[in-house]
């Protein structure tokens, strides 16, 4: 069913990608692969120990289950607020106002704004007593939370910062509005469709490859969360009371603070397959409700 | 596509200008570079770098890249370079935290640096990881007596020596002496107690309504409860044999003390001090809105700083009660070789510069850092470069090291922070009991040291 | 048919949403400038202003003293556009292969690529440094430049979801008279994903730009150092020097606005769903 030819051309043009990986991944991937087996410590031991690793994590380790936890509340909170979130954002931003360049700009800003800096930030406008935000919702007679220093409410502190750089995936949308023909909203306003119904049965489906493009890189960087709880948790460690300890902050702290690689390699492929398996899963459903206008 | 053409062509300009894409080669004209501009009289060092093949030249990595440790290390590296001349040190700053992963990189790649500054604290269990050259051989006796005990204690995994201590701290208690007056106490004569705290930050207070305008004190106030554990116990709760001694007295005392202060004031007012403190920017105490506070020494330089001609005062860490001793907690740094280091001997010899007394003393003055080296630190504390609370301070970080401890990693343990942390918080904000807290936190890390064995 | 009273609130109201909600994503960069125009001794007293007392200008020069930033620049600036440039094209060219021919094991091969994002960096880390010391390549640019000419997941699952759109119709049409896929790709579809382009290359170019491990792992040379590692002298274990900090996160922050500002129309137009005229 496949031509020879086409097949020829298909390697042809994936060829970087397949020189890459073999070249500089594949190798890397293996080697933690098996150093999962291990007790790999970097520098002078790697002893094969079989499923210890594995065994420990499963059935001994509460804090491998305590960071699974909070990485999936993170995960399921933070990737459907920031969709919608963005869409909502680059519709709005998708329009004809005067001054619309400096309001992109204006929104695109958090994504820039990235690092180390940013979180510090944001501890600051988190602040329980001089923080902006607490400042703010004063005015309005409401005594805010604690945020980072709740263990209530530290993770929702990190799904607002989330929320605020959304403006980022803005540029993915707008780039995909743009290819949706004018032709369709025309005609749908001759058949005197309401702006929701253009919303939803235009635009909608013309972006739903970006809308599941958004979600599958966000599912599988939102399971990555690291660089925000290692600065923002008051200990570098995931306080208060390990409500920030994500699964790569534990993964890390096993890795460079207390040299057990292996340990750390074994945690990775353990997400490696929960994010594969979500994936894969997203990618059947996509067949459901994205619509590629090309096929 | 003109444009792309420019951009490329744009890019080969640049590129021709800059060394990062000579393989192995730019390293050495730059480094030379780097250091003639680096120092003062150019002459001196251009001579140097000329023509010397056969000079060993050492990578010497610090986190000191600001404005004011950069000179002063450079000019230690150039007395170094010059007292001798079968070595050539070379400075590179890596951005502090990062430099030690950026240490394990090159060690596992068996490329690492020569010498290198890393935490005390850890020592042992790097050591014992095989992330560092054994130093023992080139260390004579001489050396080994430079350093504060304790100090030296901690780089020895069984009677091998695995680095040199470089500076330390310790945490005393700074008091506002204005405020003191202001509440009618003698600013020279600071509380020794817990219970004289409690009295005199009762004396300092100053309540608004419901929320308090100026807070006497509270033990949370920059330090974590593992500090008061140990001044408590007298020493760290887990030895290195793996003993614990969390679910004790003295600690449950502990904890009911510091929840004593917090409910005196509400979590609120805390929760709002502690969190200016965490996001390390503004600064309570120099506001004057703290009477007294527990901190490291080294404080003082931000006092000195930027604190605006504070009147305050230092004294050492109160004790639970008299003759239960007022011990304090340190860290610290030291220079180390990383396993895999071309010529350990070679940077050995670094190192001991680096420790000696000149060089300790120089450090000490111009960074008012506590240095590792005895009479080095004895000899700062009298320093002409010091103010005349510069000299106070520094004679009380000197005298505060008779009752500092360190706590090395242990071994046996090393990974027990993230299981009894959060227990210690869990008491601190009243969401479990002193009592169910530390029969908790006890059983959770005497299984980790069992599982460990 | 829209009345125009029903035109006109709802562009008001876009309006005034648009504002209120650039003042929440903009009150951050306020807050930056207003930390890097203050002392250290106002910082430290921790009253709340937004406006400093003593406005310190001089903060945004001072920084030039802690480290060379010129040289800083050009080294950020030369990986960055060496990267952006390899990041668009070959992206481009894997993504079309995987979107446009259909051949066996492609999606197979793809979730293969995609399976590359999911092992956190910092495991692959060490083992990666260890390959590109064993070549030599430590302490050069070429650990940094390199991986992007052989491509990268996200961009290339980004671009493949944009190929999709392009009609097979019409690339069937194309091959019908003959013209071969390289033909179809740099004549027929790359022109059609222009936006998308441009999108990867603002993305890398932020991303290449505030990248901070690359740079901190591969380079020992400090005339070799980046930006994001010259900011680094003004956070020291103890205390950081918040307003150099910030006049120095600004001014590296400047090129990315300024880029992304000019270069906006050539990937934005706005299209008409409301029925306004165009923007000149």
């Amino acid at each position: 069913m496949y031509k020879k030819k086409e097949t020829l051309y298909g390697y042809l043009f994936i060829l970087p990608w397949i020189i890459g990986f073999l070249g500089l991944t594949l190798g890397p991937l293996l080697f933690s692969l098996f150093g999962s087996f291990t007790n790999y410590n970097v520098t002078s031991q790697m002893d094969f120990i079989g499923l210890q690793n594995y065994k420990e994590l499963f059935m001994y380790d509460d804090l491998f289950w305590t960071s699974l936890y909070n990485t999936m509340y993170f995960v399921i909170f933070s990737v459907p607020l920031t969709t919608i979130m963005a869409i909502l954002i680059s519709t709005l931003m998708n329009q004809n106002i005067r001054g619309m360049r400096v309001f992109r700009t204006i929104y695109y800003l958090p994504a820039i704004l990235s690092g180390v800096g940013v979180y510090l930030l944001w501890m600051q406008l988190l602040d329980p007593s001089t923080g902006l935000i607490n400042q703010f919702l004063g005015l309005f007679g409401i005594d805010g939370p604690n945020w980072l220093f709740d263990p209530e409410w530290s993770k929702p502190s990190l799904i607002i910062m989330k929320l605020w750089s959304a403006g980022g995936s803005m540029l993915l949308y707008l780039a995909a509005m743009q290819g949706v023909s004018k032709a369709l909203y025309e005609a749908a306003i001759m058949d005197g469709a309401s702006r929701a119904q253009m919303f939803f049965r235009i635009t909608l489906p013309m972006v739903s490859p970006i809308i599941f493009f958004d979600i599958v890189t966000s599912t599988i960087g939102s399971f990555q969360i690291f660089q925000e709880a290692y600065v923002m948790s008051s200990n570098n460690a995931g306080a208060p009371e390990n409500s920030l300890l994500f699964y790569n902050l534990y993964m890390w702290i096993n890795a460079f603070n207390l040299f057990d690689m292996g340990y750390a390699m074994a945690m990775s492929w353990i997400l490696f397959v929960i994010v594969l398996i979500l994936t894969v899963i997203n990618f059947k459903f996509a067949r459901r409700w994205v619509h590629y206008e090309g096929e | 596509m003109k444009k792309y053409l420019l951009l490329i062509i744009m890019s080969v300009v640049l590129l021709s200008a800059c060394g990062g894409f000579q393989i192995g080669g730019g390293s050495e004209d730059s480094g030379s570079t780097e250091s003639d501009s680096a120092s003062d009289d150019t002459a001196d060092s251009g001579s140097e770098s000329s023509g010397n093949g056969e000079k060993i030249t050492l990578d010497f990595w610090t986190f000191w890249g600001s404005e004011q440790r950069r000179p002063i290390v450079d000019q230690i590296i150039e007395d170094f370079n010059n007292s001798q001349d079968e070595i050539e040190v070379q400075h590179t700053y890596v951005p502090w935290g990062d430099i030690w992963t950026k240490n394990l990189a090159a060690i596992a790649a068996g490329d690492p640096p020569d010498v290198i500054i890393n935490d005390i604290n850890t020592v042992k269990l790097r050591a014992q990881e095989g992330q560092m050259e054994p130093l023992t051989e080139f260390v004579d006796e001489e050396v080994q007596g430079r350093f504060y005990d304790q100090m030296a204690e901690a780089t020895m995994v069984d009677d091998e020596m695995y680095a040199l201590p470089f500076n330390t701290d310790t945490q005393i208690l700074f008091y506002n002496k204005d405020l003191f007056e202001e509440a009618g106490l003698d600013p020279e004569d600071p509380p020794s107690t817990w219970a004289e705290m409690e009295e005199y930050a009762d004396a300092l207070d100053v309540q608004e309504g419901d929320s308090y305008e100026t807070i006497g004190f509270y033990p949370l106030i920059g330090p974590g409860s593992d500090l008061w554990m140990l001044n408590a116990l007298g020493e760290n709760f887990i030895d290195e044999e793996g003993n614990v001694s969390i679910d004790t007295e003295p600690v449950h005392d502990t904890f009911n003390w510091i929840l004593e202060q917090k409910n005196k004031y509400g979590g609120n007012t805390i929760t709002s001090i502690n969190s200016q403190f965490e996001n390390a920017q503004q600064d309570p105490f120099m506001a004057g809105n703290i009477g007294m506070m527990v901190q490291n020494a080294n404080y003082y330089v931000q006092l000195r700083d930027f604190g605006q001609d504070l009147n305050f005062g230092v004294a050492p860490m109160p004790e639970k009660e008299e003759g239960n001793g007022h011990t304090s907690w340190g860290g610290g740094f030291v220079a180390e070789v990383p396993k895999g280091a071309k010529d350990p001997e070679a940077s050995y010899q670094f190192i001991e510069f680096l420790t000696n007394h000149d060089t300790q003393l120089y450090w000490a003055e111009n960074n008012f850092d506590l240095v590792a080296n005895q009479e080095a630190a004895m000899a700062a504390a009298e320093s002409e470069e010091f103010s005349a609370a510069g000299q106070e301070v520094y004679s009380l970080m000197v005298e505060n090291m008779d009752d500092t401890l360190l706590t090395p990693q242990p071994v046996i343990a090393p990974d027990y922070s993230s299981t009894i942390t959060p227990t210690f918080e869990s008491i601190v904000s009243e969401n479990t009991s002193v009592e169910a807290g530390l029969e908790k936190a006890q059983s959770d890390l005497e299984r980790i040291v069992e599982n460990n064995r | 048919m829209y009345n125009s009273n029903k035109m006109k609130f709802w562009r008001n109201f876009n309006f005034v949403l648009l504002v209120v909600g650039s003042l929440f994503m903009i009150a951050p960069l306020f807050w930056m400038v207003s930390i890097a125009l203050k002392s250290m001794e106002e910082i430290y007293r921790g009253e709340f202003t937004f406006i400093p007392e003593d406005i310190q200008f001089s903060n945004f020069i001072d920084i030039f003293q802690a480290a060379p930033f010129v040289t800083y620049f050009i080294n950020t600036s030369v990986i960055t556009v060496l990267v952006v440039l390899a990041n668009v094209f070959v992206n481009a060219f894997i993504a079309y292969g995987f979107a446009k021919i259909s051949f066996k094991g492609r999606d197979k091969l793809f979730i293969l690529v995609l399976s590359t994002m999911m092992l956190p960096g910092f495991i692959t880390m060490i083992p990666q440094y260890v390959i590109f010391a064993k070549l030599g390549l430590v302490n050069t640019y070429y650990p940094l430049v390199l991986p992007s000419f052989f491509g990268s997941a996200f961009n290339i699952f980004l671009l493949r979801q944009f190929f999709k759109s392009v009609p097979n119709s019409m690339i069937e049409a194309a091959r019908m008279e003959g013209a071969n896929h390289f033909h179809i790709f740099f004549k027929i579809a790359l022109p059609m994903i222009k936006p998308a382009l441009f999108t990867v290359a603002i993305f890398s170019f932020n991303g290449v730009w505030n990248d901070f491990l690359g740079p901190l792992l591969y380079l020992n040379d400090e005339s070799l150092y980046t930006l994001q590692l010259g900011l680094q002298v003004f956070k020291e274990q103890s205390s950081t020097q918040w307003n150099y900090l910030m006049a120095g996160s600004l001014l590296v922050l400047l090129p990315v606005i300024l880029l992304f500002f000019f270069f906006q129309k050539y990937f934005i137009q706005g299209s008409n769903i409301l029925g306004q005229t165009e923007e000149k």
